[in-house]
């Protein structure tokens, strides 16, 4: 509960400071020192099925997230990776004040820092088919959803994602009032019983816990209706990129983001990483990620990761329909330049790192 | 007759340590009484007791015959430490007494020209005791502005304004300096004389006060009738009691203040209640009453 | 030499001096952060600050603007929180320097709840209170509550003596007089100045409360635009925030000495 308000006010000591604050990273071990001459880039992550994937690439000693030590793979690319673990609302912050290389974020989290620095989407992790619902308490469909506020984070996927279910069922938007709320609050005050709090819109691992906790909570609908719309995604600063050593650090990204992926697969380690990943996510136990991961399904292969940056639905319909909806509600001033490997959009999708590790 | 004061068989104890052990004493109107002990002899017990804060365990208090069980309108006080209220000047000081015995909240809120004329009275009056004491000039300051003998002046003036049938004064010059303390001493003698005047007259004498002071030329000095109270004496070793109560020297303010003048008292003082060793009988230097009458005859000419 | 005194003419001018100062180190913070990336808004130069007073009152859906609807929400809680707060911790807090069973009965609530930050119990304000105007103002409320009940209780206890008491009391005052004309006007002065100084705590918990939970009010505003890095807008509440700080401070330093004369500075 208090974390957003201590994100909060540590963001804005180091905003006063203009001061970049290492962060804390996990012990990890089979490494080496970096010799000085090794570039050093950091990827902000937070808590999230597909992006503790990094944290656990650090525990396995695949990457060496501290500043200073390398990893295996870290070491074939010539690059430091340091990885720095924070509240997703600061990453955001993270990224848009250049405090950070590269961040885990959502494809339409990505379009207001775009504006200000041009981001270049190197890697999707996974997407949620499900992971995000509309939970309600005494309301048994969505028309009995009508007039009632449903509480959630404003101007996020929450919001995209309520809305959008609306539109499919040819609903008036304007009939279902959306009520800000942070979504670990929106949870914990249903799981509460509080009265005034009918229905929620919010992600995991609320979404989980909720129903487990508040008797009577029902799904009304969440975003499997609306699969590879959310996007979660590793994105790097234009900037970044173009520095030496750059391009080698969004190629170990990549590599370390498969073979942690690998190991999932493989039926000897799978249920091991997964326990891993869900220890990180929330303490989930074993069975509650295998949904967890139904729900958020992960970009595992770099097949699966082309199949949806080349789809012709996910260029032309999806994205723009995501900028269409930032712009409608006042996440960004006017749409960014959105492109598929065009080096000159400011948010440009790139299958060059993914190919690339396809291609080995 | 009825007392300004009248103490009758008082004792106190704490768990089985007997402070006070079957005091009497009566103070007839106009007296000023001056009570010396060694320290610990139960002093400030005593004190407590008749201001009424802590009852004696035994025995009664009464203030113009009527039982002291809590601080009231018959007993007034002056502290050592100068208790005035920080929040009033010395006018507003001297005349809250006034303000809290005569009026109330309801009264001063919904009748409030009623209030203010009363008002200006209650600072008339006030005004003409601040000149009594001595300070016409500093009648719109507050307690941190003024010397610790000027607060002490308010004080009294505070006090003596709502005419108590007894006023004590608890070590009142203690914490000033020489000449402060000397002018104080005077104030009070000053007021003897206005005892005495009243009685000339016919009237009842207004000023009634007991003081407890460690100082015994003070003591001598300004009182009419001094108070020994001690823990030694030949009754057993239980409890303080009075064993001194004889008259002192009568001084005018003009009189040369001249402390050899009552030397052998001091000297029968500091045996009979300062010393350890006194072994007497507490009735033997409890003679006041009996030469009352002697003695007043002596300062009505003297006046 | 320490504690050397200076004239006013020369406090004034370092004031001033300070200030500008201020002035110039956010504009080379501004500067620094635009020569890493000229687009960026995260720490927007003070020209750009003028958009973000633009987005604020330029009025919304609902026909109102941002700053009369966040202004009115927020500070709408924090006086109602503050007004029931304070009045119920100068009851209460009297009554425990008045009464020894009053304050054995609520001194140790008081002083337990004093130390835990109120939004550390977030979720118990939900439960108790739900997550509408009634939390808000009682984040507020009992906040300042434990905080100023205690320290108004140690007040009444220590600054008013005994003797004070008692001679009220010689002096023919009854109960009541005794804690409305002795014990609350030795206190006044103290009891303004705790209220100056909960007043920051009190705000911090409500615009942490509200970037939680708010739908409207300058925490939530705070929230939402950092997220989508409208520092702009962020940075005039924050400068809004101090402002409306400061002249609470000096209106009730104002007050007390309007009050309470006697007391001095």
């Amino acid at each position: 509960m208090l974390k957003p308000i201590l994100y909060f006010s540590v963001a804005g000591l180091m905003l006063a400071a203009g001061c970049s604050k290492s962060a804390p990273s996990t012990s990890g071990g089979g490494s080496t020192s970096a010799p000085g001459s090794t570039p050093t880039f950091s990827l902000a992550w937070s808590e999230y099925p597909s992006w503790s994937v990094f944290g656990v690439a650090h525990e396995k000693g695949i990457i060496d997230g501290e500043e200073g030590k390398l990893g295996p793979i870290e070491e074939k690319w010539g690059v430091d990776i340091v990885l720095k673990e924070a509240d997703y609302d600061t990453c955001l912050t993270y990224f848009g004040s250049s405090e950070t290389d590269a961040v885990c974020i959502t494809n339409m989290d990505t379009l207001a820092p775009s504006l200000s620095r041009d981001a270049v989407a190197i890697l999707p992790t996974s997407t949620s088919v499900g992971a995000d619902a509309c939970i309600a308490v005494g309301i048994d469909s969505l028309d009995g959803l009508k007039g009632k506020p449903t509480y959630g984070l404003e101007m996020s996927v929450s919001q995209y994602c309520f809305e959008r279910n609306l539109e499919l069922q040819g609903k008036t938007i304007a009939d279902y009032p959306f009520k800000n709320m942070d979504p670990g609050a929106a949870a914990q005050a249903m799981q509460s019983n509080q009265a005034d709090i009918e229905s929620i819109m919010v992600w995991n691992p609320f979404v989980m816990q909720t129903l487990r906790t508040r008797d009577g909570a029902k799904v009304i609908f969440d975003s499997s209706t609306i699969p590879e719309e959310i996007i979660d995604m590793v994105v790097i600063g234009k900037d970044a990129l173009a520095k030496e050593g750059g391009e080698a650090f969004a190629g170990a990204i990549v590599e370390a983001f498969y073979e942690v992926n690998k190991m999932m697969a493989d039926s000897t380690t799978g249920d091991d990483t997964l326990i891993a990943i869900g220890q990180k996510f929330s303490s989930l136990s074993l069975e509650e990620m295998k949904e967890v991961v139904k729900q958020t399904r992960f970009y595992g292969t770099p097949e699966a990761a082309l199949a949806l940056l080349t789809s012709e639905k996910f260029q032309n319909e999806t994205m723009p329909q995501v900028s269409s909806f930032c712009e409608s509600h006042g996440i960004v001033a006017s749409k960014p330049v959105i492109g598929f490997n065009k080096d000159d959009a400011q948010f440009n999708f790139t299958t060059k790192f993914i190919e690339a590790a396809k291609a080995k | 007759m009825t007392y300004a004061l009248e103490i009758k068989d008082v004792s106190h104890w704490f768990g089985t340590n007997k402070v006070l052990n079957n005091l009497n004493l009566q103070i007839a109107h106009g007296q000023i009484v001056a009570v010396v002990g060694p320290s610990g002899c139960g002093k400030s017990t005593l004190l407590r007791a008749i201001f009424g804060t802590h009852p004696p365990k035994a025995g009664q208090i009464l203030a113009d015959n009527e039982p002291v069980t809590k601080p009231c309108r018959s007993v007034g006080i002056v502290y050592q430490h100068y208790t005035l209220y920080d929040f009033l000047t010395a006018k507003e000081n001297v005349a809250f007494g006034l303000k809290l015995d005569q009026t109330n909240l309801p009264f001063r809120l919904f009748q409030f020209p009623k209030w203010r004329q009363l008002q200006r009275q209650h600072f008339a009056q006030s005004i003409e005791f601040l000149n009594r004491v001595g300070l016409s000039h500093a009648i719109d300051k507050y307690p941190h502005e003024m010397s610790g003998g000027m607060c002490q002046r308010v004080a009294i003036a505070q006090a003596m304004i709502m005419k108590p049938k007894i006023l004590l004064l608890d070590e009142p010059f203690g914490a000033l300096d020489e000449s402060t303390r000397t002018d104080l001493q005077l104030l009070l003698l000053r007021f003897y004389q206005e005892n005495l005047e009243a009685k000339r007259a016919g009237q009842t004498a207004p000023h009634t006060i007991l003081i407890v002071t460690h100082e015994l030329n003070e003591a001598l000095y300004v009182s009419d009738r001094v108070v020994g109270l001690s823990q030694y004496h030949a009754d057993g070793a239980n409890g303080a009691t009075i064993v001194y109560d004889r008259p002192s020297p009568i001084f005018h303010p003009d009189d040369p203040r001249d402390f050899d003048l009552f030397l052998s008292q001091r000297e029968e003082l500091r045996k009979v209640v300062f010393d350890p060793e006194s072994k007497k009988r507490h009735e033997e230097f409890v003679t006041f009453w009996n030469e009352h009458a002697d003695l007043q005859a002596i300062a009505m000419q003297k006046a | 030499m320490i504690r050397q005194p200076i004239q006013l003419r020369t406090r004034i001018v370092i004031s001033v001096l300070s200030i500008l100062a201020m002035f110039v180190a956010y504009e080379a913070i501004a500067m620094r952060q635009s020569r890493i990336n000229p687009k960026q808004t995260v720490v927007p130069g003070i020209t750009s600050l003028w958009d973000g007073i633009q987005k604020m009152t330029t009025p919304n859906r609902r026909g109102e603007t941002w700053l009369v609807e966040d202004v009115k929400a927020t500070y709408g809680r924090l006086f109602l929180g503050l007004g029931l707060g304070i009045g119920l911790s100068i009851i209460i807090g009297v009554a425990m320097g008045a009464y020894p069973w009053v304050e054995a009965f609520f001194v140790p609530a008081v002083s337990f709840f004093a130390k835990i930050p109120p939004t550390a119990m977030l979720a118990v304000y939900f439960v108790l209170f739900g997550t509408k105007t009634e939390m808000f103002v009682a984040m507020v409320g009992l906040s300042v509550f434990f905080t100023l009940a205690q320290s108004i209780y140690q007040v009444a206890k220590k600054d008013v003596s005994d003797h004070s008491v008692f001679k009220a009391y010689s002096l023919g005052a009854t109960s009541p007089e005794v804690i409305y004309e002795v014990l609350w006007k030795q206190i006044l002065p103290r009891v303004i100045e705790s209220i100056r100084l909960q007043i920051g705590p009190a705000m911090v918990f409500l615009i942490a409360a509200e970037y939680v939970v708010g739908d409207v009010g300058i925490g939530y505003r705070i929230r939402i635009q950092s997220r989508i890095l409208n520092m702009n807008v962020v940075y005039i509440y924050l400068v809004m925030l101090g402002g409306s700080g400061l002249l609470m401070d000096w209106s009730l330093t104002q007050l007390r000495r309007k009050l309470c004369p006697w007391f001095g500075e």
